[in-house]
């Protein structure tokens, strides 16, 4: 199948969690639909992860973009909190855009940001700092899944870009 | 199957938009309190984020009260309801009586 980068993703999720590369194709189950499905379940996750936090710029980026805390250690299926600061030093507003990473590789389908500010294009004036909040949740299937047996610490990375200068 | 592209090249999976898209950002610093008291029980609880989730979903209530996020229940963001026994809402309070 050929398709954009954003179509593929799906389909390697898809292949990965092994519904079955000849099978039916079913719809993404969303977040909250995952949410609801556990907590009819009563799923209970005992693995604790450390969530770490790295934050970069771009070359000619000038804000200072950094964690906002060290870690958050969270169990799959909790839904987490977690927050970026950001400073616009230049004498200008400027608009960024970012887009992040998750590490390990193969640990990133199932890492869930169920929202946060990449994206989207953001502005800051002249001076101004900024807290930028990312919402997540590890699944729980991490926990039935023996190749994430070595895996304790996952890493968000998030690079700003500049998008404009005004 | 076209793999390559498929299976992310040499960043791995390709970036996935957030599943609710974008926060707002809090310009007006509306919601720094209740940011705050979650940073600071994070750090005097280990940095677990189960012992911190109250302040976390004060956090986002505000959000929701200042227009920074798109109101919904919090059960359906992973907040369960406390087991309190005096903070009983009537649907649960009528679930059990089906129950039993």
């Amino acid at each position: 199948m050929v398709g954009g980068s954003y179509a593929a993703v799906p389909l390697y999720r898809r292949f990965c969690q092994a519904t079955g590369y000849g099978g039916t194709i079913q719809r993404r189950e969303s977040v909250e639909e995952k949410i609801a499905r556990h907590a009819k379940d009563g799923t209970v996750t005992e693995r604790e992860i450390a969530v770490q936090f790295n934050a970069d710029v771009a070359d000619g980026m000038p804000w200072k973009f950094t964690p906002t805390q060290r870690e958050v250690r969270v169990k799959p299926g909790e839904s987490a909190l977690a927050f970026y600061t950001a400073e616009n030093r230049s004498s200008t507003p400027i608009t960024g855009v970012s887009t992040y990473n998750v590490t390990p590789m193969k640990a990133a389908v199932y890492f869930n940001k169920i929202q946060c500010f990449c994206f989207e294009e953001q502005r800051l004036l002249p001076g101004e700092q900024i807290d930028m909040p990312v919402f997540f949740y590890i699944d729980p299937e991490f926990e039935t899944d023996s190749r994430m047996d070595d895996i304790n610490n996952i890493i968000l990375s998030y690079t700003f870009f500049k998008f404009s200068e005004d | 199957m076209s793999a390559g592209g498929a299976f992310g090249g040499n960043r791995g999976l390709r970036p996935v938009p957030p599943e609710k898209g974008v926060f707002p950002l809090d310009h007006l610093h509306q919601c720094d309190l209740e940011k705050k008291d979650y940073l600071n029980c994070l750090k005097s609880s280990g940095h677990q984020s189960e012992k911190c989730r109250q302040f976390s979903k004060k956090y986002l209530e505000c959000r929701m009260e200042k227009n920074l996020m798109a109101r919904q229940d919090m059960s359906e963001l992973g907040f369960r309801k406390e087991t309190e026994t005096n903070g009983e809402t009537s649907e649960e309070k009528n679930s059990k009586r089906i129950e039993v």
